[in-house]
């Protein structure tokens, strides 16, 4: 369905929704907007030219939390974690196929995560296209772009005064009922905007054949050029939508064993007891990195592990930038397989 | 994998039933540990393959992922042999018999067995990475398994005599007409009968026929890859050699990414991959 949202509209709609759900959506946190919980007084920041500092995979997969309780006498049982109802208004299409794509990591059959599915079965996500470029992102080059509509239950298309509201699911249906229809022609009008903002994108990189050259330069000096700044900080995986590596630490304390995010960019990462490192230094680590993005994730579920956010390239302290690894990968040797 | 109803990161409750050292400079130590809820002993026995490996949990400190060194037909209990090397081996190491600990798995493939029926087994064994190898010996040898098998070929090193796990049994074996055993020790010791020399110099000198056969090559990563080369020279396929790898491990259920080796996770996909496999994945080890 195609409808029609007064933006004076949207923050009463907002509050309506506060009934049956916990809302969240971007707000002002510092110099940063973050996905935070709706309050009465929440303003919803749509005028910054770039995402969330803090990626919404947050809202799945959080930070820090428990996964087990130890009991009294040497047991153990699950932690428990209420998990409310809720709808996540306001995340951009990248970010959101992020979550689709983490999805096919952690729903596996036997080997499901119950906390990441019970978050993903009884969440909604209402979308908000970028109608203008951001600042670094490049997500028409990894294949997805501005009003990519995956995993979204609805998107809204800013059309000046008003958003179009296009629906995709019965909840999304839901949380807009009784908005007025749009008509055809604001529709179309909303299809330019698509159009155009997908357009306006650049192409960073090439990415044909690039999955192959990283292959065959896994032993190339490449890596230790591009390697060569990096400070090892982590900022660029912990910032990722799609990164989603976790440590499990026991905290003695509370009696809970956590998981938290980690880095593969971290040496302690991969550090076996034995004191073997088979990523010793940020070489391997960031060779890692960059093929687990556009090589692994192609061979397990054809899909580029890259939705384009840009925060890798925005928050790196040395100015390190994907794109340009990227480019500089098209050029590396490489010869064409004839197997079939 | 088994769920027991509960979370892919819950252990199941699990006693020491008994604890002994494996080593006489009790570096190694090995645990055998009994089920507290018979479902749990149900499911673990239905799902376990030779091969795989469990997650032992000590509440504060933490999981080590352990390679389980017995035979579903040994009794209702698991083995396991643990160096002390960190911080969760060492409390390994302080577990006596009725203390409580937890376990999660079985987990990773295994031995494929099936597709070994009818084949010789080289099994080429080197230190505390032999465990694997006991169980699948210890299974393929029991009369149940055995005629589904050809020749039984082991060769286990370790640095010195002290260091060989599961002596009884070693020293059982050596009797037994059955199965071919050459074991060896880095440097002369008095009174030692058996090989002195690396396992791959032992390999070769034993010279196992490449015929109708497949190795299976566990031990410290050293051993390995000087081991594959041997097992070449004599003619062994890469889709005949096996081998079982191990990389840092949290979650054991391939989610917390860090034990992959290219689109494969050492702990789900793996641990046992063929050389023929391992040969198509980057070598990120």
């Amino acid at each position: 369905m195609n409808l029609i949202l007064e933006k004076q509209a949207l923050q009463d709609l907002l509050q309506s929704w506060r009934q049956n759900y916990d809302v969240y959506l971007p707000q002002k946190l510092e110099r940063f907007s973050h996905f935070m919980p709706l309050t009465e007084t929440s303003v919803l920041v749509t005028d910054e030219p770039h995402n969330t500092r803090i990626p919404p995979k947050s809202l799945f997969l959080p930070m820090t939390e428990a996964l087990v309780k130890f009991t009294r006498y040497g047991g153990y049982e699950d932690a428990r974690h209420e998990i409310q109802p809720r709808i996540v208004f306001g995340i951009r299409p990248c970010d959101a196929q992020a979550v689709q794509l983490l999805d096919t990591s952690f729903i596996q059959d036997e080997y499901t995560d119950p906390l990441w599915l019970e978050r993903r079965e009884k969440t909604i996500t209402i979308g908000l296209g970028c109608h203008e470029p951001c600042l670094n992102g490049f997500c028409t080059t990894v294949g997805y772009g501005p009003f990519n509509k995956a995993d979204l239950d609805a998107i809204l298309t800013d059309m000046g005064d008003v958003y179009l509201v296009e629906t995709f699911s019965q909840a999304g249906d839901a949380c807009f009922q009784g908005l007025p229809v749009a008509a055809e022609e604001t529709y179309q009008e909303a299809l330019a905007v698509q159009h155009s903002a997908h357009d306006q994108m650049p192409v960073a990189f090439e990415t044909e054949n690039l999955k192959e050259k990283l292959e065959q330069n896994f032993k190339n000096n490449y890596w230790d050029e591009v390697s060569q700044s990096c400070l090892g900080c982590g900022v660029c995986t912990f910032l990722c939508p799609t990164c989603f590596c976790f440590d499990i630490v026991d905290e003695t304390q509370r009696r809970e064993r956590v998981r938290n995010w980690d880095s593969c960019m971290f040496r302690t990462y991969s550090l076996e007891a034995s004191g073997h490192n088979p990523r010793p230094s940020r070489v391997e680590r960031t060779r890692q990195r960059i093929s687990h993005k556009f090589v692994y994730w192609l061979d397990q579920v054809n899909q580029i592990g890259c939705t384009g956010c840009g925060r890798c390239v925005r928050y790196c302290p040395v100015g390190l930038d994907i794109r340009s690894m990227l480019r500089q990968a098209h050029s590396l040797p490489f010869e064409v397989s004839h197997a079939i | 994998m088994q769920s027991n109803g509960r979370s892919l990161y819950t252990p199941i409750p699990m006693h020491v039933l008994r604890a002994y050292y494996e080593s006489t400079d009790r570096s190694l130590k090995t645990l055998e540990l009994s089920f507290d809820h018979a479902e749990n002993s149900h499911a673990f026995f239905e799902a376990f393959n030779p091969g795989q490996f469990c997650l032992l949990s000590v509440a504060g400190k933490g999981e080590s992922a352990l390679g389980v060194a017995s035979a579903a037909w040994e009794g209702d209990f698991v083995r396991f042999t643990a160096q002390n090397v960190g911080s969760v081996t060492s409390a390994l190491h302080k577990l006596k018999a009725g203390d409580a600990i937890g376990m999660r798995g079985p987990m990773g493939n295994g031995f494929p067995l099936e597709d070994w029926k009818g084949k010789n087994l080289v099994i080429i064994g080197g230190g505390c990475a032999f465990s694997t190898l006991y169980a699948l010996t210890k299974h393929v040898h029991h009369e149940d398994h055995r005629d589904d098998y050809g020749k039984l070929i082991l060769v286990y090193g370790t640095r010195t005599s002290g260091l060989c796990m599961y002596k009884h049994d070693i020293a059982a074996w050596h009797e037994n007409e059955d199965m071919e055993i050459h074991q060896a020790i880095d440097v002369p010791e008095e009174n030692w009968q058996h090989h002195v020399g690396y396992v791959p110099d032992v390999v070769r000198q034993v010279a196992p026929s490449p015929d109708n056969a497949v190795a299976v090559v566990c031990g410290p990563p050293i051993m390995t890859k000087f081991t594959l080369p041997a097992l070449d020279e004599l003619g062994f396929a890469p889709e005949a050699i096996f081998t079982s790898l191990e990389k840092r491990m949290k979650c054991g259920v391939g989610k917390c990414g860090r034990c992959n080796l290219g689109p494969q996770y050492i702990c789900k996909d793996g641990p046992v991959f063929s050389l023929a496999e391992l040969n198509a994945l980057p070598a990120d080890l």
